[in-house]
């Protein structure tokens, strides 16, 4: 058989595995292994195993599990209530009203937490039923807490990027610094968008004509003063060369507890809670590595990834060309895969591809976070959509169509991204 | 006989609740191992090998974590087929999913033990600075991945005999369960 037909076999055993449900970290090392027996006349299993074992002991992730927890902590606390709280007398007054809450509350959160389900929840837990009972539109609620809630996978410490990092071998510290300021660009897209549709006239119903004073508001900050201060140490000392992300990640834990403990939430069942919901999920993100680690493996002699990066090279496509390619794929590929999912089975094809077309890869892992940010709100696999769903009773239909506007917005954002790297770059460079 | 499997069944989910909590204490390992390394820096002392030993406890948490995050349905998967199909056609295809992870985790499992074997037969070193016998971290990779391969088959048999396409991940029940 000629290579072509053996790669045909190997993709077709690929789909056949993701999409008849098997289980994602499964399916990789049955795909790799098919891989593996097609391609080399290597002892499979030996190599497998020696491959798995480097990758589940790499030290660099250990940031992963400690940042897991850290979420898992602080998830567990009433955070939802100190958002919310600390932010409406600041935010009422702007044009969209509340609306910023979701999105600035999303975007604090984000900060604290790689993830962009636990966002969702967290600031959703509060804020769905209030601005509800102050009748703004359920679509504007569900959508900008669909968008901003995407922000948990960009804005640092991001689980995301930590495994983009480890798998193409860059600085996991300048990923994160490098995700700040196109965080906020979103957040700020986000902002703009809620308020021109107020402008517009778009809220005509809203029943929340409350009025703070000056020491209302100071007394609100009060509220925010633990989150802010875990985000500024966690962050700085990153930053500032203080600390590696793994030790961030333990700073980041105990900062947890702290606030934890200060709000009385720091009981025993939150305390195993936590643990074991950090270890089931650190278990399941580490045995997908585990898994795209032999595939890439595999990968790698099947000659799969040399075979497109020269296809695509033929095609002499500018960067921009590229870009777009790039960006409509995952885009594609996240309405089926989630987005670690997606960035790790791709990687060992993607990424010569992008190194040739001389992208640099701190720039290029913040332009895949939002690719596959956009995959979170996409329907039929859209994991944000998915936890609306079930905070709000609607039928997915109406919770993509309202997070449709902030589809457009992130897709904007990867444009703005693309004409102004710098806007990801420039911190990074700075340290 | 039946009385007999009830009772295995029930020490099965026990073994892997408790493996579990074995991963939970390697993740809190983890994160004492990085503090020290902290706290050895502060202080101007130099621990040798410290990372490496994070690395260590973070692959003995994520493997002894295997059953128990299967058995509460915390591994994803791409559910669109699954989801669209009625009973019985989730069913087979409950069984087809658990045949492949049965046979793939069985492999994996092998794999490991003969790994862990041939490092201690050898007595293989790590290259880092610790120069730890590489068989006593493997050790714990390879025990948790046998209670992986149990988990699945064990979900395989009970789809099967119990004919429920959900048999074989369970919401989880125990203190701590989301």
């Amino acid at each position: 058989m000629d290579g072509l037909a053996l790669t045909l076999i190997f993709l077709f055993v690929l789909f056949l595995m993701l999409g008849s449900s098997v289980w994602i970290g499964v399916s990789l090392l049955a795909v790799a292994w098919v891989g593996m027996e097609l391609f080399t006349s290597r002892p499979v299993g030996d190599a497998m195993a020696l491959n798995i074992w480097g990758a589940a002991s790499a030290w660099s992730l250990t940031a992963l599990p400690l940042f897991v927890w850290m979420g898992e902590i602080l998830f567990r606390t009433r955070l939802s209530e100190n958002l919310f709280r600390g932010l409406t007398p600041w935010l009422h007054n702007l044009p969209g009203g509340l609306l910023h809450v979701n999105i600035t509350g999303s975007a604090i959160f984000a900060a604290i937490c790689g993830s962009s389900a636990a966002t969702v929840l967290t600031v959703g837990k509060m804020a769905v039923p209030e601005l509800k009972r102050r009748k703004y539109p359920e679509s504007m609620i569900i959508g900008t807490l669909a968008g901003a809630g995407t922000l948990g996978l960009l804005i640092p410490p991001s689980i995301i990027l930590i495994i983009y990092g480890v798998t193409v071998n860059e600085s996991i510290v300048k990923l994160f610094i490098a995700g700040v300021l196109p965080g906020i660009l979103l957040a700020l897209l986000f902002m703009g968008y809620v308020a021109v549709w107020d402008m517009l006239g778009g809220n005509k119903e809203r029943a929340d004509k409350e009025t703070y004073t000056a020491s209302q508001r100071i007394r609100a900050l009060g509220q925010l003063v633990p989150i802010i201060s875990l985000i500024l140490a966690v962050m700085s000392s990153i930053y500032f060369g203080v600390a590696t992300a793994t030790e961030a990640a333990v700073l980041g834990v105990l900062g947890a507890f702290a606030i934890s403990w200060q709000q009385g939430s720091l009981t025993r069942e939150n305390f195993m809670a936590s643990l074991m919901g950090a270890t089931r999920t650190s278990c399941m993100i580490a045995f997908i590595l585990a898994g795209s680690h032999f595939l890439t493996l595999a990968m790698g002699f099947t000659g799969l990834p040399r075979t497109v990066a020269e296809w695509i090279a033929s095609l002499e496509l500018t960067p921009a060309m590229l870009i777009a390619v790039l960006a409509i794929f995952y885009i594609i590929l996240g309405c089926f895969l989630d987005g670690i999912s997606s960035i790790v089975l791709t990687m060992a094809v993607v990424e010569p591809i992008a190194r040739q077309a001389g992208f640099d890869m701190i720039w290029f892992g913040i332009f895949l976070t939002i690719v596959v940010e956009i995959a979170q709100i996409t329907p039929p696999i859209g994991f944000n959509l998915f936890v609306l769903q079930g905070m709000t009773g609607r039928d997915m239909d109406f919770i993509a169509r309202a997070a449709l506007p902030m589809f457009a917005l992130m897709v904007l954002a990867v444009v703005i991204i693309s004409l102004f790297p710098g806007i990801a770059t420039w911190l990074p460079s700075q340290m | 006989m039946t009385d007999f499997f009830t009772r295995l069944d029930a020490a099965l989910e026990r073994l892997y609740l408790w493996a579990g909590y074995a991963a939970a204490g390697f993740l809190i390992l983890v994160g004492l191992c990085v503090l020290s390394s902290i706290l050895a820096r502060v202080m101007g002392i130099y621990l040798a090998g410290i990372n490496e030993y994070s690395g260590y406890a973070m692959a003995a948490s994520s493997f002894l974590a295997l059953a128990h995050t299967f058995r509460a349905g915390a591994h994803i998967r791409v559910a669109l087929v699954r989801s669209r199909l009625r009973e019985a056609g989730r069913w087979w295809l409950e069984i087809w999913c658990l045949v492949i992870a049965s046979l793939m985790s069985c492999y994996l499992a092998w794999y490991l033990v003969k790994l862990t074997w041939v490092s201690w037969k050898f007595e293989e070193k790590s290259e880092g600075a610790a120069a730890t016998l590489l068989w006593y971290p493997q050790t714990l990779v390879a025990i948790g991945s046998i209670i992986f391969a149990i988990s699945v088959v064990h979900g395989l048999i009970r789809v099967i005999v119990r004919r429920d396409a959900d048999g074989a991940v369970a919401p989880p029940t125990e203190v701590g369960a989301e």
